[in-house]
Formats: structure tokens, sequence, C-alpha cells
């Protein structure tokens, strides 16, 4: 395996990833990332990027948040969308409910990039230790750390968040996944 | 300091418009011509009445003809009115600033001047400063908020009929408010910045704490940064290189003959480029870090199309860097034409504009539930103004 597209919802995830995945790919493997403009575009043009994609040797991963949707749903859409365009070996990977709820998962990386130093100790509050559960992870992120912003934070926290030890399940399911497929 | 409300009637483009609930960071889209600089301009004349007195400031715009929309009858006034919260005497308070401008025997005049604030959660607002042309009163005791109305010190003054009274009073500590508002819209940053101006060398002396409106002085306020906010000059040079490629380090340079000039080093080379020749999207992204990185932020700062010059992907990270400085404490109104730009802003920061028979009216995408279904859907601000999903915002 040589290349490893992420598809993704917007350009946050691209730079949460660049700061996770050279910890956990060789060099070996190249990595690209499609940035797509919001969900309804990574779902339109999804397809064409797929089904027109030149290196047969390419493994993709979708990755979009959940926000307000149904996460089996959204997944399932996706899949069926991935089927369609002639790929269902694409992984597909849904944030639940948000970007941001791998971040809480992980206030360690929070603390020690964005601040306040006193976050990380907040782990073990009932909220944070299954973040997924949250449904305004983003508007929650920011209440607890108030100098984040969407790209720059993600910049900030990606290298710093641990690869074993994150409270998000949908983070695991992602990291799990992408071993899986890259074999590592 | 927060804007709440802006009302605006008669100025320009806007014959009757009103912005409320302003959030601390305001994005403006568009058509050309829609009137997005006419809206700028009620801040920058604002400052320029204070900075210079209102007669030059209308001058400067082609005079009260001009200035005053089209199609209105002479007699009429320009009326702009701001409602913000401030600090006064230690206590935040929601004060309404009000001013009517019209014209009499040819003669510029301030029809109505009006510093207003309620003392109290219930009540009418109570009149700290109030003149008709040229005549009128301040309170000079804002402090001993419980007194009742009659025991508040009044002051009577007369100032020039085409003066602005926070701009006598204001000078005086004992006109609290008209004091700390005078110095507020004293620190209104409306930028127009030319990137020719910011280059070259510079005279080592000047204003160096804040960067001009032209960006004429660069040089001196990155020095400045350089010399007693190192790790915020760090940090600075850290985005640079993130975002412009072979830029390795920034340095302001004293020459031996007295003169700032920046050096910016590309790591492939020993010798440095000086600013003079570096790229016009070099020196723009540099300028607006030394902004926005400011250790004191501007209470309000204006800057229409930041994007021009600047690559695509890096508008996503500017945006939420005018936000973070807004944060901060300032509060940012931006212009674009950029979708890229606009997908990094939210729902509550985006407005548009939309010219109805010869006048500016102001939408807001938080009121418009189509645009707030979509959002809500995950789709960005940029992506759906591109699809045409702002009414009206098109050229026809």
């Amino acid at each position: 395996m040589n290349q490893l597209v992420f598809l993704l919802e917007e350009p946050s995830a691209k730079a949460m990833l660049e700061g996770v995945l050279p910890r956990l790919l060789g060099d070996n493997v190249n990595v690209v990332y499609v940035v797509f403009e919001g969900k309804q575009d990574l779902e339109k043009r999804l397809p064409r990027r797929l089904r027109a994609w030149q290196n047969p040797n390419a493994r993709f991963v979708v990755m979009r948040d959940q926000d307000s949707g149904d996460c089996y749903e959204i997944k399932r859409k996706l899949v069926g969308i991935c089927e369609e365009a002639g790929r269902p070996d694409v992984l597909v990977r849904v944030a639940c409910h948000e970007l941001e709820s791998f971040y809480l998962g992980d206030l360690q990386a929070v603390a020690s990039t964005i601040g306040p130093n006193t976050l990380a100790k907040q782990q073990n509050n009932a909220k944070y230790r299954d973040p997924d559960r949250l449904n305004n992870a983003a508007q929650e992120l920011k209440r607890i750390a108030k100098a984040y912003q969407k790209l720059a934070g993600s910049r900030a926290i990606g290298p710093a968040l641990s690869l074993d030890e994150n409270r998000s399940r949908s983070f695991n399911q992602l990291i799990g996944g992408i071993k899986e497929l890259a074999g590592v | 300091m927060l804007i709440e409300t802006l009302r605006i009637k008669n100025f320009k483009s806007f014959r009757q418009a009103e912005m409320k609930n302003l959030p601390r960071f305001c994005v403006v889209v568009g058509a050309n011509g829609s009137g997005k600089s006419n809206l700028f301009d009620v801040f920058g004349f604002l400052k320029d009445c204070l900075t210079f007195n209102v007669k030059q400031a209308l001058q400067a715009r082609g005079g009260f003809r001009e200035v005053l929309s089209r199609g209105v009858d002479e007699t009429e006034s320009i009326e702009l009115e701001i409602k913000f919260r401030m600090n006064i005497a230690g206590v935040e308070r929601l004060v309404t600033y009000l001013i009517e401008i019209g014209i009499e025997n040819r003669q510029v005049v301030v029809r109505r001047e009006v510093l207003r604030y309620k003392r109290g959660r219930y009540g009418s607002p109570y009149h700290f400063l109030d003149f008709i042309k040229g005549t009128g009163y301040a309170i000079t005791n804002e402090e001993d908020f419980d007194k009742q109305d009659e025991e508040l010190e009044r002051e009577q003054q007369n100032v020039g009929k085409d003066a602005l009274a926070i701009k006598g009073l204001g000078q005086f500590e004992r006109f609290k408010a008209a004091n700390a508002f005078r110095q507020l819209i004293e620190n209104w940053h409306v930028s127009d910045f030319h990137i020719n101006l910011a280059r070259g060398s510079k005279e080592a002396i000047g204003e160096y704490e804040h960067l001009s409106v032209s960006g004429d002085n660069l040089q001196l306020v990155a020095r400045n940064i350089y010399e007693n906010h190192p790790d915020i000059f760090q940090e600075i040079v850290t985005a640079m290189k993130h975002r412009v490629p072979g830029v390795s380090q920034v340095e302001p340079i004293l020459t031996q003959d007295g003169r700032l000039i920046l050096n910016f080093q590309d790591k492939t080379f020993k010798d440095p480029f000086i600013d003079k020749y570096v790229s016009d999207g070099t020196i723009k992204m540099f300028a607006y870090l030394v902004l926005l990185y400011d250790p004191e932020p501007h209470p309000l700062l204006c800057i229409e199309e930041p994007e021009n010059q600047l690559y695509p992907t890096l508008l996503w990270e500017l945006a939420e860097e005018f936000r973070a400085y807004a944060e901060r404490g300032g509060q940012v109104f931006v212009s674009s034409h950029s979708p890229d730009f606009l997908n990094a802003v939210s729902l509550e920061e985006v407005y548009w504009l939309v010219k109805e028979q010869g006048y500016t009216q102001i939408r807001r995408a938080e009121e418009d539930s189509q645009l707030k279904a979509f959002i809500a859907e995950g789709d960005q601000m940029g992506y759906l103004w591109k699809e045409g999903l702002f009414p009206g915002a098109d050229p026809r």
C-alpha cells in the first residue's frame, strides 16, 4: 500500500490529522488530503473523486462530523455513496459528535497546547469521561479553553493527541481503522 | 468596548439602516457598490469628526451634500447612533451616543449630540451629555450613581456649533463618560493599508506602539514587538514560516544612517532579502500578523477585503486570528469577497448588503431560516454564499 487518501469536510480535520498520522504511519505511506467545503460539498463531490482517482493502490478514508445527525445513518449513507462509486473498501469514520469530541477526550493535549494548564485534571469529570455523548463538543471546548479556534487549535492539539489514551471512542475507532487499513 | 447596535440614517447609501446585537467579529459581504465601504466609513467618519472636526470630516468626503443620502431633502439631518458597552467609573454600562448633523445658513451644524445611559435596570435613560447646536450640559459627578437626578451636577458649556462636545469636553477628566468615550473612538482603527507605504526603510523615530492606518510604520512597530515582546515576535515569525514558503526568519534592522528596515531570511540562502524586495503577499501577511498580535488590541478594528494578495488556504486561519483578536477585548469588522474567508466564519458573524431602490439594506445570516438550516446540516458560509443562497446578495 502506498497511498492513503483522506476525504474531509473541513481544513481543521486535516490540521489535526497532520499532527497525528506521522506518529501512526511509517514513512513509506504517502498521505493525501482532499478538503471539501462542508458536508453537502463532501457528499456531492465524493463519488467523482473516488471514481476518477488515478492511483490503483490508493486506499480511502472518509471522515465527517456527526453534528446533529444520526451517527449510523450518516455512516450508512456515506458507505452507500462509496459503494455506488465502485469503492466498497473505503473506510468511513464519523466523529461523534464533532472533531472537538476528540480533543475533549484528551484534555492533557488541550492543556499543554491551548491551555489553561489546569484542564488536564478535569478529564475524570463525568462529562469528559465519555465525551462522545456531548452533542455540543465545540461549544464545550470553547467554554473551557477560551483561546481555542478551530483550525489553529487543531494544528496545535494534533501533534499532542495521545494515540492510545483518548476517552473519545470515535477517535479510537478512527485510529484503529487507519491502522488496519495501513497495515501497521 | 462592544458596539451592540448601530443605527444609520441619511448617511451615504444608508437611508435607514440598523444592525442589532452585533457580535465581536462581524463579516460583511455584498456586491461591488452595495455599500460595504460606506458602512465602514461610518466609523471612519466618527473618528474624523473627533480627530479633526465635523466640517473637515464632511469635506474629506466631498461635503455635506455628498455625504447626505441621495434624494434626501437638504433640511434633513445625517443621524448616527451607536449603542455600546463601556466601563464608566468602574461599572459596565450600555451607553448610547447619538449625533445629528445638518446644514443651516450654509453652515455645518451639530443639531443634537447626546450621550446617555441607564443608571439602573429600570427607568428611562439619563442624558449625561446633551448638546443642541453647540450649547448644552454634561454631568460631572457620574461616580455618584445612587444620587437622585436632581443631585447630579450639570455643567453648562458652549462648544462651536460645528464641533462635537465629546471632543471639547472629553479632554477634561471630570466628564468621565465623555472622556472615556473620546479615548475609545480615538483608538478605533479603520485600516487603509497600502503595501507600498509599508515597504522600504523608515525613520527610526515615530509612532511604534500600533500599526498606523496605512501601515507605513510597520518596521517601527515590528521592532517594538521584537525588543519588548520577544515571545509575541516569535509567534509572528512561526506563523510566517508556516504560511510563506521560504521565510525562516524576520528581523528588524537599524541601518547606520538611523533608519529601520526588515530583513526576511530564506534558510536556503545566506543573505536576507530586505522588505523592499519581498512579495506583496509576504509584506501584507506580516503586517496583518503585526496588527493582530498587538499586545493591546484596538477597541474597534475595521478592515476591508483582507484576502487580497493572499493564498486562499491561509484565509481560514486569518479569519480565526481576527476573531481571536476580537475575543481579546476588541471588536472587528471585516468586509470580504472571499468564500474561503467566509467558510471560517460562523452564522452569527455574517451580514450581507443588498441595494434596493438605490439604498443599502443590511441582512443578517442568522435571521435567515434557510441559511440557519443549512448550517445546522454542516455546510459552510462561503459555500452557501457561492451557491447563491444569500438572497439579493449577488449582482443581478
